[in-house]
C-alpha cells in the first residue's frame, strides 16, 4: 500500500551552478545597529538630533523597529509608571527590554563583568485575531536574549531567539519571572526584588541572587524619555544603578563564587527612532562617593554635526540631576582594533558642573559582541576626580 | 654530457615535428579526429552526467539537514506503540535548557484534486536561530567556503515571521516547487488556502513543503502533537542532559534515535546507484569502443606516412611518443568537452532521480555541485583506458619493418587469427562467469560478473560475423553478389570494432526492456492478487470507527477489510508490522514459500509472514525466528516464519502477524485503512462515503485509480533507467555511423573500379546497402540470445540480490525489433550519405583515392 500513498509533485531541475550569495549580514548588522542604539537612548533627551539623512535599514530588524508604528500604543506624556505592573512585559508597545549589567568579583579576586539583556519584538500590533489564537504557538511576540561574561583575558557572550510563549519566553506576575528558556529572572514575589538572575550559555553559566532597597530611578521626566527635542520619539523608562550581587559562576568547568553591584535598565516603546546619528558611547558608572552616573554621547553621521551628550547623576535615595549635553565632555584617548572593529576603549569625561573628571580604562579591550550585532559591551573602571567601576558600550564603529 | 643533452634536444624536435605532421593530417581529414573525439565525449558525457547525478544524491544524505536549520545528531522519536510526541516534552526541554533542540511535525495533506502531498511543520525561529549560529560558526572557521551555501535568516525580508508565527495560512517551499505546483502562489490544502513564500533553491527546500508549527497542528488537526525532535550538539551530552531532564523516565515519552552519517539512505539506495553506475560505466565503454575505431581508423590511413617519417630518421620512440602525445590531446580535449556536457546531462537526469527516490526511499535531494576533480579523473581513465587499447596498436605500427608492404591476404589471414583469439577470450570469459554465478548471493559481486559477460559478449562478434558470412557466400550465385559478400568478409575487419559497440548497446538495450516490460508483468499480476477489494479508505483516525460504523450498515457492501499497521524497527532498519483481516491474510499476498502447516500456525499465533525483499536482505528463511522491538515489549518471544510473501512496492520490509498476536503485542486497535467490495457501482459507494461520515474523495481509492497510481510510479522509476539506455544506444548508432562513413570513403576507389567495370549506380548502392545489412543483421541476431541472457541475469540475479524482487521473465518480441529497426536505419544512413555524397564526386577523384 506503500505506492497508493507516495504521490509525486513534479521537481524542476536545479540549476548545477554556484548559489550566488545574497549576504543578508550586513543589513542585519545594519538593523540590529539600529536596536542598540534606541537601546543607548535611556537617558532622557534634551536636544533635537534629527537633521540629515535617517538612518533606517532596509530589512530585518530594521523594519521590525522601523516599519508602521500604527496600531501600537503611543508613548505620551505625564504617565504614571505603577510597580509592579510595568516590570512586565507591555505587548502593545513595539519593543522593550530588561538590561542589567554587573560589576563582580570571585572569591580569587578577580574582576568579572556580566551582561544579561531580554528584547522583546512585537510583530505586528495588537490585534483581534491574536484573541482567536487557539495554539499555544500563535504569537506576535518574539524574542531575543544577549548575555556576556567578561574577564581580563576572556569575552564570552551568547545569545538566543524564541517565540514569545507562555512555555519559552515571556513575563508572570506572581511571582514575578522574566524568562527565556533555561535564562531567566526569577523573583521572590511580584516586585523585581529580591531575585535569581539564572542563565546557561555554552561557555558559561551563572546563578545570581539580585537584591536592591533602593528607589528606582525614573529617567526623563517622571518615566517619559523624550528621545529628541520636539518629543516626536520617546519611551517609558526607568533603572535601578543601585542593585546588590552575589552567587556563583560556571566557567571552565569551575565554579566560582561572586558578588559586586548591578545595574537594571527598563524600557519599552513603539518608536525610538528617529535620528541621525551613527552610534554612540555609553557608561553606567557607580562612584566611590555612593553615587551613580548614566552618561552617553550620541554621534552623528557626517563631521558637521554636533555630538549630542547626556547624562544622570542619582544616588540610592531615589534622588539625582539631569546633565545637560553643553556641561559635558568626553574625548576618546586610546583605540583598540578587535574582530568585529575598531573601537575607542579608553576616554577622558569632564563634568564641571559636578565636579567630575575621569579616565576611564576597560577591564578587557576586546570586549566586542561576536553576536548578530556586532558592538563593544564590557565593564570599566574609572580613576581620577572619583574612582568606581562601571559598563562601557560603544556602537557604530 | 652534451651530447645527451643534444640528443635530448633532438629527440624532442623530431616529437615536435612528427605532431605537426600529424596535425596537418588531422586538418586534411578532420573526420577522423571528429570521429576519436566523439568517442571520447560520448563517453565522459554519460560517465560525468551519472556520477555528478550519483555523487549529488549521496551528499543530499549525508548533508540532509533539518529545513532550514542544520543537521541534527539526536532524534527523540514518538515511543513505540505511538504516533506523535507530546509538545509539553519539547516545552520541558527547552525550560531545562536543552534549547538546542527543534519540533517537527510531519503530516500527510490532500489538495482539492485528491493529490497527496507531505507537509512538514517545525518551530521555526528555533530552526532559523540555529542555521544561524551553524553559519557564525563556520564562517569564522572557514569563511570562503561560505560562499557556497545560501542560508535565510531569523530576519530576512523574504520571510514573513509576523505571518507564520501568528499561524496565518502561509508556507514556505523552494521557488522551483512553487513554479512547478503553485504557480498562483496559493494552495489549497485540506480545504484551507496557503499563501507559498517562495525561497530561493539554494536554501535547500527540495520539495518540501515547510510551515510553522502553529499552522501544521491546525492544518493536520494535530494540537499538541509533533512528530519528533531534532537535537543539535554531542550526541552524547544531549542524551545525558536529556535523561537528566526527565529523570531517567524518557522510554514513556519517547525513543532516542542518533543521527547516522546518512548510511542509512545510503545503504538503501545503494543498489539503485550501482546499477546507475554500471549503466554509466557500459556507456562509457561503448564510447570508448567508437574512440579506439576511430584511433584505428586513423592510424592506418597513416601507415604509410608513417613508415616514411621513419624512412626519413624519426626514431621509433620518438614516434611512439608523439602517438601517445597525440592521444593525450585528443583525451584532453574529448574529456573536457564530455565534462560539460555530462554536468548538463546531469541537470536532466537529476529531476528524474529526484523522483524516484522521493517515492521509494523518501529522500530529498539538494541542488547539484560539481567537483574538478571529476574531470581529472574522467581524464585518467579516459587516458589510462584509451593507451591501454592503442598502446599495442601504436607498437607495432612504429615497430613495422621499413621496407613492408603486407599483402591483402596476409592482413586479412592476420585479422582472423586474431578473431579466433578474441573468440576463445570471450568463451573463456563466459565460462568462468557461468562457473561464478551460482556462487554470489551478493548483487555487487553479480554486477561485477555481469560486467565480465558484457565484455565478453562483443568479444564473440567478429568471428560469428565471419563464419555467419562464411555460410552466406557458400549459397551465393557467382558473380557480383558473390564478390559483395566476399567482400563483406573484409569489412568484417574495420566494421568489427563498431559493431562490437552496437552488439553491446544492443544487448543492454534488449536486456533492459526484458527487464522492465517483465517486471511491469509482473507488478501487474501482483497487484491483481493485492488489491481485491472495490474500494480503500484511508480515513483520518477520528473517522475510523464512524466508516467502519457505516459500511456495516449498508446492505450492498459485500465485505468489509482491514488492515493495521504499525512502524517498527529490524536491525536498525524501519520495516512495517501489519496485520489483516482473516480473508484478507489468507487472499491477498502471493505467498513464494510456506511451510506445509503456515496457515494453521499464523493462525494459532505461532508464527508470522515476511516480505520477499526482507528475506532476501537479511537471509531469512522459512523456519527461522525473528523478534522486533514491539515483541519484547509485551513479552512476546520470537516467532518463525511461516511464509515468505512477494512485494513489489514497498522499499521496507514487512512483517505480517495474526489478528492474535496483533492483540497480544498491545498495537493500536483500530485499523490504519479499511475496505469494502460493494456490490453496484463502486462510486456510489464513495458518494455515500462522502456524504456521510464525511470522508474527502482523496481519502479513498478505488482499484483501478490504485492501479492505475502503481504503474505510473513504476514507469516513472524506471525512466532514468530507461533514458541512459536510449543514450547507450544512440552512443553506439552514432559510432556505427561514424565507422560506416570512414569505411564508405575508404571504399571510394573500388567502388569507383566497380563502377568503371560497367556496375550501375543503383547496383552499386544495392551492394553497399546489402553488406552492411548482412553485418547488421548477423550482430542483430547475435544480439538475440546475448540480450536473453543478461536479461536473464539482471531479473535472476541483479534485481533479486539488488531489490529483492522475483520477477518472471517475459520475453518481448517487440522490443527487440524496435531496437532491431533502430539499428538499421542508423546503419542504413550512414552508408547511403557517404554513398550520395561520392556519386556526385567525378569518378577520376574517387579512383585516385587510396585503397583501403
Amino acid at each position: 500500500m506503500k505506492l497508493k500513498s507516495r504521490y509525486l509533485s513534479k521537481v524542476k531541475l536545479t540549476l548545477i551552478s554556484r548559489s550566488i550569495v545574497l549576504s543578508i549580514v550586513p543589513s542585519i548588522i545594519r538593523s540590529l545597529a539600529v536596536l542598540s542604539l534606541s537601546l543607548l537612548l535611556t537617558a532622557c533627551f534634551n536636544e533635537s538630533a534629527d537633521n540629515g539623512d535617517s538612518f533606517h535599514a532596509s530589512s530585518g530588524m530594521g523594519q521590525l523597529l522601523d516599519g508602521n508604528t500604527q496600531g501600537y500604543s503611543p508613548v505620551l506624556p505625564g504617565k504614571q509608571l505603577s510597580f509592579p505592573a510595568d516590570h512586565q512585559a507591555h505587548d502593545d508597545f513595539r519593543q522593550e527590554w530588561w538590561y542589567l549589567t554587573a560589576n563582580l568579583t570571585t572569591q580569587n579576586g578577580e574582576q568579572l563583568g556580566l551582561q544579561w539583556t531580554q528584547f522583546r519584538i512585537a510583530l505586528a500590533p495588537p490585534s483581534p485575531t491574536q484573541t482567536q489564537f487557539t495554539s499555544d504557538w500563535q504569537t506576535e511576540q518574539l524574542y531575543m536574549s544577549h548575555t556576556a561574561m567578561t574577564s581580563k583575558q576572556q569575552h564570552l557572550a551568547a545569545e538566543k531567539w524564541t517565540r514569545g510563549n507562555a512555555h519559552f519566553a515571556g513575563t508572570q506576575v506572581s511571582p514575578l519571572r522574566i524568562q527565556q528558556d533555561d535564562w531567566k529572572w526569577q523573583s521572590h514575589n511580584e516586585q523585581l526584588f529580591p531575585a535569581t538572575l539564572s542563565a546557561n550559555a555554552t561557555e558559561f553559566s551563572y546563578q545570581l541572587q539580585l537584591d536592591s532597597q533602593a528607589p528606582f530611578q525614573l529617567q526623563g521626566d517622571n518615566g517619559y524619555s523624550r528621545k529628541n527635542a520636539t518629543g516626536t520619539v520617546a519611551s517609558y523608562y526607568y533603572s535601578q544603578p543601585f542593585i546588590k550581587v552575589s552567587g556563583t559562576v560556571e566557567r571552565d568547568g569551575e565554579t566560582l563564587k561572586v558578588s559586586g553591584n548591578a545595574w537594571l535598565d527598563r524600557e519599552w516603546s513603539s518608536q525610538f527612532l528617529s535620528k541621525t546619528q551613527q552610534g554612540w558611547d555609553w557608561f553606567a558608572l557607580r562612584l566611590d562617593d555612593g553615587s551613580a552616573l548614566m552618561l552617553f554621547q550620541l554621534r552623528e553621521n557626517g563631521e558637521k554635526q554636533q555630538a549630542f551628550y547626556s547624562g544622570r547623576r542619582m544616588y540610592p535615595d531615589g534622588c539625582g540631576q539631569q546633565i545637560n549635553s553643553e556641561q559635558i565632555t568626553m574625548i576618546a584617548t586610546a583605540w583598540q582594533q578587535t574582530e568585529s572593529g575598531r573601537y575607542p576603549v579608553a576616554w577622558n569625561i569632564a563634568i564641571p558642573s559636578q565636579s567630575i573628571e575621569l579616565s576611564t580604562q576597560a577591564l578587557n579591550a576586546n570586549a566586542s559582541m561576536p553576536l548578530s550585532i556586532p558592538y563593544w559591551e564590557g565593564p570599566v573602571s574609572i580613576s581620577g576626580s572619583h574612582s568606581g567601576l562601571g559598563y562601557m558600550e560603544l556602537t557604530g564603529y | 654530457m652534451s651530447s645527451s643533452s643534444n640528443n635530448a634536444s633532438g629527440f624532442g624536435l623530431t616529437v615536435g615535428l612528427s605532431l605537426a605532421v600529424f596535425a596537418r593530417h588531422y586538418l586534411k581529414s578532420p573526420l577522423q579526429a571528429g570521429a576519436i573525439l566523439l568517442g571520447i565525449i560520448l563517453a565522459v558525457t554519460l560517465l560525468i552526467g551519472v556520477r555528478a547525478t550519483n555523487e549529488n544524491a549521496v551528499r543530499s544524505y549525508s548533508e540532509a539537514t533539518e529545513l532550514l536549520s542544520q543537521r541534527a545528531q539526536l532524534l527523540l522519536t514518538p515511543a513505540t506503540g505511538k504516533k506523535s510526541i507530546d509538545e509539553a516534552v519539547y516545552f520541558a526541554l527547552r525550560r531545562a535548557g536543552v534549547t538546542q533542540a527543534l519540533a517537527v511535525l510531519n503530516g500527510t495533506v490532500t489538495d482539492k484534486q485528491g493529490q497527496r502531498w507531505d507537509i512538514q511543520a517545525s518551530d521555526l525561529v528555533a530552526a532559523l536561530s540555529i542555521q544561524s549560529e551553524k553559519a557564525a560558526g563556520s564562517s569564522k572557521a572557514h569563511a570562503s567556503n561560505q560562499n557556497t551555501e545560501q542560508s535565510v535568516s531569523l530576519l530576512s525580508a523574504e520571510i514573513p515571521l509576523a505571518k507564520l508565527l501568528a499561524g496565518a495560512p502561509y508556507v514556505l517551499t523552494s521557488q522551483s516547487f512553487a513554479d512547478d505546483a503553485a504557480s498562483t502562489g496559493k494552495m489549497t490544502l485540506n480545504g484551507m488556502t496557503l499563501n507559498v513564500i517562495a525561497l530561493d533553491d539554494s536554501i535547500g527546500l527540495g520539495n518540501a513543503i515547510l510551515m510553522d508549527i502553529s499552522l501544521g497542528q491546525q492544518l493536520l488537526n494535530r494540537q499538541g502533537q509533533l512528530s519528533y525532535i531534532a537535537l543539535f550538539g554531542q550526541a552524547d551530552g544531549l542524551t545525558q542532559q536529556v535523561n537528566d531532564t526527565f529523570a531517567q523516565q524518557t522510554s514513556q515519552h519517547f525513543d532516542f534515535a542518533e543521527q547516522d552519517q546518512g548510511e542509512g539512505l545510503t545503504s538503501l539506495t545503494r543498489s539503485f546507484h550501482l546499477n546507475l553506475t554500471a549503466m554509466s560505466l557500459l556507456a562509457f565503454v561503448v564510447g570508448l569502443f567508437i574512440a579506439y575505431n576511430g584511433v584505428r581508423y586513423s592510424l592506418l590511413k597513416r601507415q604509410k606516412l608513417l613508415v616514411q617519417l621513419q624512412q626519413q630518421g624519426v626514431p621509433q620512440r620518438a614516434l611512439l611518443s608523439a602517438l601517445l602525445i597525440e592521444l593525450f590531446s585528443l583525451v584532453l580535449v574529448g574529456s573536457f568537452a564530455g565534462f560539460i556536457l555530462g554536468l548538463q546531462l546531469s541537470h536532466w537526469l537529476q529531476p528524474m532521480i529526484a523522483l524516484t527516490l522521493e517515492q521509494l526511499y523518501g529522500a530529498r535531494l539538494m541542488p547539484g555541485l560539481w567537483q574538478w576533480s571529476w574531470l581529472y579523473q574522467a581524464i585518467g581513465l579516459t587516458f589510462f583506458a584509451a593507451s591501454l587499447a592503442c598502446y599495442p596498436l601504436f607498437n607495432t605500427l612504429a615497430k613495422q619493418p621499413l621496407a613492408r608492404s603486407a599483402s591483402r591476404y596476409e592482413q586479412q589471414s592476420q585479422a582472423k587469427k586474431q578473431h579466433k583469439k578474441l573468440f576463445i577470450i570471450a568463451l573463456f570469459l563466459l565460462t568462468g562467469s557461468a562457473l561464478l554465478f551460482p556462487l554470489t548471493d551478493n548483487f555487487q559481486y553479480s554486477l561485477g560478473l555481469l560486467g565480465v559477460v558484457t565484455i565478453a559478449i562483443p568479444l564473440l562478434l567478429p568471428l560469428v560475423l565471419q563464419i555467419g558470412i562464411s555460410l552466406v557466400e557458400r549459397f551465393t550465385r557467382n558473380g557480383l553478389w558473390r564478390y559483395a559478400v566476399a567482400e563483406s568478409k573484409e569489412l568484417i575487419a574495420p566494421l568489427s570494432l563498431a559493431m562490437m559497440a552496437m552488439l553491446l548497446a544492443l544487448t543492454a538495450n534488449i536486456s533492459m526492456n526484458t527487464l522492465v516490460g517483465s517486471f511491469e508483468i509482473t507488478l501487474k499480476h501482483w497487484l491483481d492478487d493485492r488489491l481485491y477489494a472495490d474500494l480503500y479508505i484511508r480515513p483520518p483516525s477520528d473517522k475510523v470507527l464512524q466508516t467502519q460504523a457505516l459500511l456495516a450498515e449498508l446492505p450492498k457492501v459485500t465485505a468489509i477489510y482491514g488492515q493495521w499497521m504499525h512502524s517498527s524497527r529490524y536491525q536498525k532498519a524501519p520495516v512495517s508490522l501489519m496485520t489483516r483481516d482473516a480473508h484478507s491474510l489468507r487472499n491477498s499476498n502471493q505467498v513464494k514459500a510456506q511451510t506445509d502447516t503456515h496457515w494453521q500456525t499464523f493462525f494459532n499465533g505461532d508464527s508470522l509472514m515476511i516480505s520477499e525483499p526482507m528475506a532476501i536482505k537479511y537471509r531469512l528463511n522459512v523456519g527461522d525466528s525473528i523478534s522486533l522491538p514491539e515483541f519484547e515489549q509485551a513479552g512476546l518471544t520470537a516467532l518463525p516464519i511461516s511464509a515468505i510473501f512477494y512485494d513489489y512496492g514497498n522499499p521496507l520490509g514487512q512483517v505480517i502477524v495474526s489478528q492474535k498476536n496483533w492483540r497480544q503485542l498491545q498495537l493500536p486497535i483500530q485499523p490504519t485503512s479499511i475496505a469494502a467490495s460493494y456490490a453496484e457501482n463502486i462510486s456510489e459507494l464513495e458518494a455515500i462515503l462522502q456524504q456521510r461520515v464525511p470522508l474527502s474523495a482523496a481519502q479513498m481509492y478505488n482499484q483501478t485509480k490504485i492501479k492505475q497510481r502503481a504503474l505510473e510510479i513504476f514507469k516513472r522509476t524506471f525512466s532514468i533507467t530507461l533514458v541512459l539506455n536510449s543514450l547507450t544506444l544512440l552512443v553506439a548508432a552514432i559510432g556505427l555511423f561514424s565507422a560506416c562513413l570512414m569505411l564508405t570513403q575508404a571504399r571510394q576507389a573500388p567502388l569507383a573500379r566497380l563502377y568503371a567495370l560497367g556496375v550501375s549506380r543503383n547496383q552499386l548502392r544495392g551492394l553497399v546497402s546489402g553488406q552492411m545489412l548482412l553485418i547488421v543483421l548477423f550482430t542483430c541476431l547475435l544480439a538475440l540470445p546475448t540480450g536473453a541472457l543478461l536479461g536473464y541475469l539482471l531479473i535472476n540475479k541483479v534485481t533479486l540480490q539488488a531489490f529483492g524482487w522475483s520477477i518472471a521473465m517475459v520475453w518481448d518480441w517487440q522490443a527487440y525489433f524496435r531496437v532491431l529497426v533502430i539499428a538499421i536505419i542508423a546503419s542504413a544512413i550512414a552508408v547511403i550519405l557517404p554513398l550520395l555524397w561520392q556519386t556526385r564526386k567525378p569518378l577520376i577523384s574517387s579512383l585516385q583515392q587510396e585503397a583501403l
